[in-house]
């Protein structure tokens, strides 16, 4: 029987294909409602195929009684059938399989009429065979002993032999057994799900079958919406109108861009022109034109980063102020009652008194701690310098009066001693005088007894008319200088007070003299000139150094107690500090007037120095001088003195002067004052 | 509708036994000034003529309204303030004036005698209406420092310096024995401070010379009798006078610069001296030893000082417009 095997086939086909459209239940909602249609077909035809495949399961167990066991029991125990091998011949099609009816699955009482029960497969007519009547049918069972088990074939009209398998089903059957033989319903029980908890529980267990079985509930919605959307009740999407899928890209128009508020069309390059188009020779390129051209029309290619400097960083580390205490800071004392310029002003060795000269034509004596005017004395000319002397026991100064200079010795403040002592003292000169008949180069002259009352002790008097405009003592008061600048060489001329001799140590001397002054320790003696300080050894008699300013007019100069430093002060505002041991050019030049300086200053005994200046102000300098040679100077500016003097036709502040024992500093001006500044 | 201002609750406290008012706590508005507290203890003590008060919180016066001084010192009106009263002293009027020829370098009293010694050489003595009773000359320059003693209430006894270098006594006898008592000679410059011990036994003066001289007032027979000099600057001839001449009885070396102020500690009888200078130190001094017995440096030039008895501290005035203060109990500089 070949129709079997073709059905079992079917079978299989069937099952597989209802496996794969009841997988597709699991899918998504969505799915089903769009697909519902073919659900249900499906779902139909799946149910056709559940009973077919059934039918073909029996079918196919038939098949296998009647062809014996083509089969193997499994390690389970259970059987498990071998399907004969197919030979790949031209007649292994089980359709072309020897069919002697081929009218199909027929009521075949419809051929009762005719004589034949169908056809065969080349269009034949099958008769019917000869069918006896009852008897003959008896007598047949009679004969055949197997009658009995014979069944009749409706399709072939005939009887049909059961094997003895059929046979055996039929029993069984008939005995409410399983119709398999094989099949065991007391097998052992195989844990699917283990009883014994497992740490990482695996599964083998088979697909359940609600897999497999489309959802009642699934269909139940679906239905409901279903009818829903037949009742009208949900209206399905409505379709939205299709856009074209393609647009043309190289139209100008924006009309085909969807209506999007954030849409930003993208900018057109612009098309090519001539200098793109051209090909350019190799030249062209050359990096550096490139950049040359990026220079000039682009930006920058290098970002010009900004120096970042801290300006605090830049300024020396100074000490503070504070720290460098004491210095004058502020105003004390005024010292009223001249009525005309105080170009000079000078305190006696002890601190106490202060004479002072001025361009109202006197001179006056003052007390320093109280601003007292002690004495005056009227004079004929200006007053341009006035000195004391150094020397603590000679009670004397020295005043320049035109082209005199004058030594005064003021009585009333001194005791008598004192006062012989510094008389006799200045004019011992004249006793030994006139060794050498020689004209001098000044005159030695006694006061009048009417200059002797008011103190005169000496006058000198130059032999030129020009006015001398500076005296100068020697540290120890013996030596003093004078300086008339418009007397050319014979300006400077330098003076023993004791033996009232007096040399003219320059013969030539280049330039406009300004100032000199003398070493405190060493025979050295300082010119100043219009833009050089020029050095000479007074001993030697011999230029030793210049000093090279880099100012544009030297107006005064200082030097230190110790004797290697000098300061050197300016007309264009500067200020410069030499340190002899150094070098010839200033150390350090500070500009911090905002006007000419007038007068620069060192303290005797403290590193204090001053400038004063025609804006009317003295500022203030720390300068520590260090024995060590390889330590430079420190020089702070500490204090700017302010407010003191008033400007008067351009001029400010004309002299300053350091107290000899206290950070005192005594400033005098063309407001005709002088003051003092304490701390 | 009227600003209710807070109120603060205050509780007056005085020293004044005469003023004192009930110890409780009052509350006042805060927008009160002097004046109005003035009031309130005024009604309280139920006074028939007003008395002004002055009012100090924590030894400040109080100088604006309560409400500023609680803002200033970040008090809330909750608290309890204790402020103290005391009859407010009217600042002095002038009452009449001594017209000097002039500067005058220092000004005593002595009951109803104002000496004055002044820059034109000379003492006047002034009684209170501004008349110029008696004028001593004889000085040759100007007078820096005066100093008067009471002797036994007979008469007063004014010594004078001078930057003369001179140290003068006046007596201020109205009687033959009044004027030029003695002058006492031996610094060797100006003068600058002289000063009285609490027994009028003793003179220090304070020189330019750096020296501190001690002087005996007492009538001695030591005098050296001189006769006047021609002073350098007048040429006038003086009347010619014998003047008692004294030598200093000590002279105190210790200074370094010159010394411009003395005082005599008026506690121990007069045994301790202090002095300062331009040398920035002050210095204390035993009378009888005549030792510097302790120093203390400040940085400033000293120009005048004074002793308090009763807190036992040395003021000093500087150059740097400064007054400090020192104790001379306490060790070290």
């Amino acid at each position: 029987m070949g129709r079997p095997t073709k059905r079992t086939q079917l079978c299989r086909e069937l099952a597989r294909k209802r496996k794969k459209s009841d997988l597709s239940y699991n899918t998504t909602a969505d799915d089903v409602l769009i697909s519902d249609n073919c659900y249900f077909t499906e779902d139909a035809i799946g149910d056709k195929l559940n009973d077919e495949a059934e039918d073909a399961i029996r079918e196919e167990n038939n098949e296998f009684e009647e062809e014996g066991e083509r089969g193997v029991i499994g390690p389970s125990g259970r059987f498990r059938e071998i399907w004969p091998e197919i030979d790949p011949v031209y007649d292994s099609d089980t359709s072309t399989e020897d069919v002697q009816n081929t009218v199909g699955n027929i009521s075949m009482e419809w051929y009762d009429d005719f004589p034949h029960i169908g056809y065969d497969i080349d269009g034949q007519k099958v008769m019917k065979p000869a069918i006896g009547d009852e008897l003959d049918k008896f007598l047949d069972k009679l004969d055949d002993p197997d009658s009995w088990m014979s069944a009749k074939d409706d399709l072939m009209q005939r009887d049909v032999k059961l094997t003895d398998e059929e046979l055996e089903i039929i029993r069984r059957i008939q005995m409410h057994e399983m119709p398999d033989k094989y099949y065991n319903p007391y097998e052992p029980t195989f844990e699917w799900f283990t009883s014994k908890p497992m740490v990482m529980p695996l599964t083998a267990a088979p697909e359940p079958k609600r897999r497999f079985v489309p959802s009642r509930w699934e269909a139940k919605k679906i239905m409901k919406i279903a009818r829903a959307i037949r009742e009208g009740r949900i209206l399905p999407r409505k379709r939205q109108a299709e856009s074209p899928r393609f647009y043309d890209l190289w139209t100008d128009t924006e009309q085909s861009r969807s209506d999007n508020p954030m849409h930003l069309p993208a900018p057109k390059i612009k098309l090519p022109e001539h200098d793109e188009s051209y090909n350019p020779p190799e030249e062209y390129f050359l990096k550096d034109r490139f950049e040359r051209c990026l220079d000039l029309y682009l930006a920058p290619r290098v970002r010009k980063n900004k120096l970042n400097i801290d300006p605090e960083s830049l300024i020396p580390k100074l000490p503070h102020p504070r720290d460098l205490q004491p210095f004058p800071t502020t105003l004390t004392l005024s010292y009223n009652g001249h009525t005309g310029r105080v170009r000079t002003f000078s305190i006696d060795p002890t601190g106490l008194w202060l004479v002072s000269g001025s361009d109202d034509r006197t001179i006056r004596m003052w007390e320093v701690t109280t601003g007292r005017c002690v004495q005056a004395w009227d004079v004929e000319d200006i007053v341009y310098s006035i000195a004391w002397c150094p020397n603590k026991d000679i009670w004397v100064f020295a005043v320049t009066l035109s082209n005199k200079v004058a030594f005064i010795s003021p009585r009333l403040m001194c005791s008598e001693e004192v006062s012989n002592f510094a008389v006799k003292y200045a004019s011992a000169g004249f006793n030994m005088q006139k060794a050498d008949k020689k004209p001098g180069v000044v005159e030695w002259l006694k006061p009048t007894e009417n200059q002797r009352q008011y103190g005169y002790v000496v006058i000198i008097s130059h032999l030129h008319d020009h006015i001398v405009k500076q005296v100068t003592w020697h540290r120890k008061g013996d030596y003093f200088a004078t300086l008339a600048p418009d007397a050319g060489t014979q300006g400077i001329v330098i003076h023993q007070l004791t033996r009232h001799h007096s040399q003219q140590p320059f013969r030539k001397i280049k330039g406009l003299i300004q100032r000199v002054i003398f070493h405190p320790i060493k025979p050295i003696f300082f010119v100043a000139t219009q833009r050089y300080v020029r050095v000479y050894n007074l001993i030697k008699q011999e230029l030793s150094k210049t000093l090279l300013s880099g100012v544009k007019w030297i107006s005064s100069i200082d030097i230190h107690p110790m004797g290697d430093n000098v300061i050197v002060g300016s007309y264009d505002k500067r200020l410069c500090w030499f340190d002899l041991d150094l070098s010839a050019r200033p150390y350090r030049t500070l500009q911090y007037h905002k006007m000419a300086t007038r007068c620069v200053a060192f303290h005797k005994r403290l590193p204090l120095f001053a400038s004063c200046s025609d804006d009317g102000t003295i500022q203030i300098f720390h300068g520590t001088v260090y024995n060590d040679l390889l330590q430079n100077p420190l020089i702070v500016p500490v204090k700017i003195l302010k407010g003191g003097h008033d400007i008067v036709n351009s001029l400010g502040v004309l002299y300053c002067e350091f107290h000899p024992s206290h950070p005192w500093i005594l400033s005098s001006g063309a407001d005709h004052k002088i003051n003092l500044w304490t701390c | 509708m009227a600003l209710v201002h807070p109120q603060i609750q205050v509780r007056f406290t005085t020293k004044q036994r005469q003023y004192i008012v009930t110890d409780s706590a009052i509350l006042v508005p805060t927008n009160l000034r002097r004046y109005g507290l003035s009031e309130i203890i005024n009604h309280l003590l139920d006074t028939e003529k007003p008395i002004p008060f002055d009012f100090m919180i924590n030894g400040e016066f109080l100088r604006c309204s309560l409400d500023e001084y609680l803002k200033n010192a970040g008090l809330s009106t909750e608290t309890t303030l204790t402020i103290e009263y005391v009859e407010s002293i009217l600042p002095p009027r002038e009452l009449s004036a001594f017209q000097h020829d002039d500067w005058i370098s220092s000004v005593k009293i002595d009951q109803s005698m104002i000496v004055t010694g002044s820059y034109d050489n000379k003492i006047r003595i002034w009684n209170t209406f501004g008349e110029c009773e008696r004028t001593f000359s004889g000085h040759d320059a100007p007078v820096k420092s005066i100093d008067l003693y009471c002797v036994q209430g007979e008469h007063t006894i004014c010594v004078s310096a001078s930057q003369d270098r001179t140290v003068r006594a006046w007596s201020t006898l109205e009687e033959g024995g009044g004027g030029l008592m003695y002058e006492c000679r031996g610094h060797k410059n100006s003068v600058e401070c002289v000063r009285f011990d609490a027994h009028g036994s003793q003179v220090a003066s304070a020189s330019m010379d750096s020296t501190i001289n001690l002087w005996n007032t007492l009538p001695s027979n030591e005098d050296e009798l001189v006769t006047t000099e021609t002073s350098h600057t007048s040429r006038k001839k003086h009347e010619i006078r014998p003047i008692y001449v004294r030598k200093a009885e000590a002279t105190l070396l210790g200074h370094i610069g010159p010394v411009q102020a003395v005082v005599y500690d008026d506690e121990y009888g007069s045994k301790r001296l202090y002095s300062g200078g331009w040398d920035y130190s002050v210095r204390m001094w035993d009378i009888e030893s005549r030792v510097n017995v302790d120093t203390k440096n400040s940085d400033k030039v000293i120009l005048c000082i004074a002793y308090s008895g009763k807190s036992k501290l040395v003021a000093t005035g500087h150059s740097d417009k400064s007054i400090r203060l020192w104790d001379f109990r306490s060790q070290g500089k």
